[in-house]
Order: structure tokens, then C-alpha cells, then sequence
């Protein structure tokens, strides 16, 4: 199963890396393969350099592709990390 | 979307352009890798003219529109500067004429003088926006240099991709990029492979975190980019999977309509990757030499047995 969503980056020094050790926090437990896109690169969303490498600012709308038998439950855990900055204040 | 701003901003130093009018026009688009010298096009002849190419303009054609009266001058330049001309350059440091200027300023074309030759002009011009237009991909893996062989390693997360390239890096070979590879396409022929700016020589490895091998290494241990010779996946041991044994069949992989060299390579406890990836570079390079053992054995085995006599070994 496939699944696309774009989201928000909230965090105000974008995704350094922090959140993005987080998303590789997030993604660890699930099988599905995940890929990030932002402006014209496609990353592998498991490699905290590939986020890294995004250079994703505050704001920044990134489209989230989830491939696999868990698709759902790992969009909505992604969609929540992103939603409340990873854990960061504000 | 490459504008001529872009061009302006990245090459115009190593092209010598100097903007003279058009400023407004610098976020027009180049949509072609091709320059335009526009000799028959002044003349009169306008059959095949390609306006979405930049134009250079060089002495020759200075000199013949100066010799125009001024309004047959005007009309032949309205002809070559469109709407989707890009941007006209005047070559050797000309001073473009008046009528070119107004014109350029007045339909917002950016006009640049540059110090070298049209001709020159044109060889780079179009180098530089074949390297720009090559198309270009982003993959997952790491890029090493192994005995001046370029292995692209791939493989799912957490198989081994950033160790064994550590274990190529400690036996002195050199990485290109870790996890993120840009690929470009050179010359539609063979593919060059390089590192994010932002990451560059920057790995992360489960349990260290990230380092830096240019400093933990040496500047000897990366490269800023090579060119991808082959292909190999590592994968998880699978009992099912039958691996290849023998080498007598080669495989490939296409990355954009190239194709290279693809290995398979089954990971697992007691298996030194480092020591399979210098072996496979290292066939690699025999074959390149004329040598492909396995054929090579093939062809003595089938000699022996076709002998009368039997071998005594």
C-alpha cells in the first residue's frame, strides 16, 4: 500500500538533525520505505545524511511517500513528529 | 529551470561577462544548450532560425550592421532578439551598438560583453550548459573509489554500506559520498557520480554517529567525484537466493539508459565486505585488461576434455 502527504517542517531551525535523528527514531520499528521529497531531490528517509542533505527550512512543504504493509500507522506517526516539531518548543 | 541569471551568477568570472543593459530580463530561462552566431540571420535569411538559443555576437557581424542604414539595421536586430531569446552576448569586448542596446532594454534581454573570443565563447557556452542540462539523479549508497575503480554501493538501510566503505577507507581507498549520491549523466555515454556540497565527506555510522573523513582520514582518503564503473548491492544472506558462483554471466543495471556492471553481494557474519568489494573492483579491472578469469577457466577446462589422451594432473 501506498500513501502520499505532503507536511510542514515546524521546527524554527528546520530539519537539522535532531528531528531528523527522531524521524529515524520514528521509522525504525516499521518495514514500510519511506521516501522524502523537497524541491527536486528524493531521499531514502531512513539515512539521517539523506535528510540532512534536504536542507529543509522552517515551512519547508515536504511530500511523503510511505511504501509498504504498514504504510498507514507510519504516515500518522511521521504526520504527529512533524506536527509537534519532533518534541522541540516552539 | 536554469535562468540566465544562474549562468551569470556561476560562470560569469570564467566567461568575463560584463552586464550592459536588460537587467530586467535576467530571470528569462535557457532552454537550450546551444549558442546562435547570427550571420545569415542578420543577412536576411531567416529559414531554421532556433531564437530560443543565447546569441553571440562577434566582429563580423558588428562590422555588417554597422554598414546598414539605421533602419534596415533595427529591423535585422527586432529578427534575432525575441521574446525567447535569452540573452545576446558581444564578444572581444565589442561595443555593442547603440540600436542593440535600446532594443535589449527596452524588450528586457540581458546584453553582456565578454573579453574572449565568439568563438571561444561558444565551445564554452555550450559545455557549460550541456553539463548543466545532463540529466541527473538522485540515489541511495555510497560512492567509493576502490584501486581508481568507482563502486556504487547499494543496499537497504543498515546492511553495512557505510562500514565496509570504512573498511575500504582504512585499506586507503577514498569515498566519494556516503547514503546520498548525485548522478549525472556525461557526454549521454557514462555517469559521474558526487557528493551533496552540504554533506560532503561526512559519514554516519550506527553506534559513532557522524564523522568526518576528510579530517579523520586525510584529505588522501575523498574525492570530490568519479565516474560509477559498477554496481554492487549488498543484501542480507538469503538461503533461497541463489548467488552467482561461477562469474561466467555478467549483469547490469541501467541508471539513466547507462549501463554498468551490477553485483550482488550476500552479507552476512564472517564475510570481510571490504575484502569482496577490492576483489570485485579488482576483477573488474582485469577485465577491463582483456582478462575475464572465469572464461578464461571455462576455455581451458573445455580444452582439456576435448584432448585425447587424459590429463594427468
Amino acid at each position: 500500500m501506498k500513501v502520499v502527504k505532503k507536511v510542514k517542517v515546524k521546527n524554527s531551525l528546520g530539519l537539522h538533525t535532531r528531528p531528523a535523528a527522531s524521524i529515524i527514531k520514528i521509522l525504525q520499528p516499521h518495514k514500510s520505505s519511506v521516501c522524502f521529497t523537497y524541491k527536486d531531490a528524493t531521499i531514502n528517509a531512513r539515512s539521517i545524511m539523506s535528510i540532512l542533505m534536504l536542507a529543509a527550512k522552517r515551512n519547508a512543504q515536504i511530500v511523503v511517500t510511505v511504501d509498504g504493509d504498514d504504510a498507514e500507522i507510519t504516515m500518522q506517526k511521521l504526520i504527529a513528529g512533524f506536527e509537534s516539531a519532533f518534541g522541540e518548543r516552539e | 529551470m536554469y535562468l540566465v541569471q544562474h549562468l551569470y551568477e556561476q560562470h560569469g568570472k570564467f566567461l568575463g561577462l560584463d552586464l550592459l543593459a536588460g537587467k530586467k530580463g535576467l530571470n528569462r530561462r535557457i532552454r537550450k544548450a546551444e549558442v546562435n552566431r547570427p550571420g545569415l540571420s542578420l543577412a536576411g535569411y531567416l529559414k531554421g532560425l532556433i531564437s530560443k538559443r543565447i546569441v553571440v555576437v562577434g566582429k563580423q557581424e558588428i562590422e555588417y550592421l554597422k554598414e546598414l542604414d539605421p533602419k534596415m539595421r533595427k529591423e535585422r536586430l527586432k529578427i534575432i532578439l525575441t521574446p525567447t531569446t535569452p540573452a545576446v552576448i558581444a564578444a572581444r569586448g565589442l561595443r555593442p551598438l547603440k540600436e542593440m542596446v535600446e532594443l535589449c532594454e527596452k524588450s528586457h534581454i540581458p546584453l553582456f560583453r565578454a573579453n574572449t573570443s565568439a568563438t571561444a565563447l561558444q565551445s564554452r557556452i555550450t559545455f557549460l550548459l550541456l553539463e548543466e542540462f545532463s540529466p541527473s539523479l538522485t540515489l541511495h549508497g555510497t560512492l567509493v573509489e576502490v584501486f581508481g575503480v568507482g563502486v556504487l554501493i547499494q543496499g537497504e538501510s543498515s546492511v553495512g554500506k557505510s562500514e565496509a566503505a570504512l573498511g575500504l577507507l582504512e585499506r586507503g581507498h577514498r569515498l566519494i559520498s556516503d547514503d546520498v549520491v548525485r548522478v549525472k549523466k556525461k557526454e549521454g555515454a557514462y555517469l559521474v557520480g558526487s557528493g551533496p556540497e552540504l554533506t560532503r565527506h561526512l559519514m554516519e555510522i550506527r553506534g559513532i554517529g557522524i564523522i568526518n573523513v576528510a579530517h579523520l582520514y586525510g584529505a588522501v582518503s575523498v574525492r570530490h567525484d568519479k565516474a560509477i564503473d559498477l554496481v554492487v548491492k549488498l543484501e542480507e544472506w538469503d538461503d533461497q537466493h541463489f548467488y552467482d558462483r561461477v562469474g561466467l554471466e555478467e549483469k547490469f543495471i541501467d541508471i539513466l539508459d547507462v549501463s554498468v556492471p551490477y553485483h550482488i553481494l550476500p552479507v552476512k557474519p564472517g564475510r570481510d565486505v571490504s575484502l569482496l568489494l577490492e576483489t570485485i573492483a579488482l576483477n573488474h579491472r582485469l577485465k577491463g585488461m582483456g582478462y575475464n578469469s572465469a572464461k578464461e577457466f571455462n576455455a581451458k577446462w573445455l580444452e582439456a576434455i576435448s584432448r585425447k589422451r587424459r590429463v594427468i594432473s
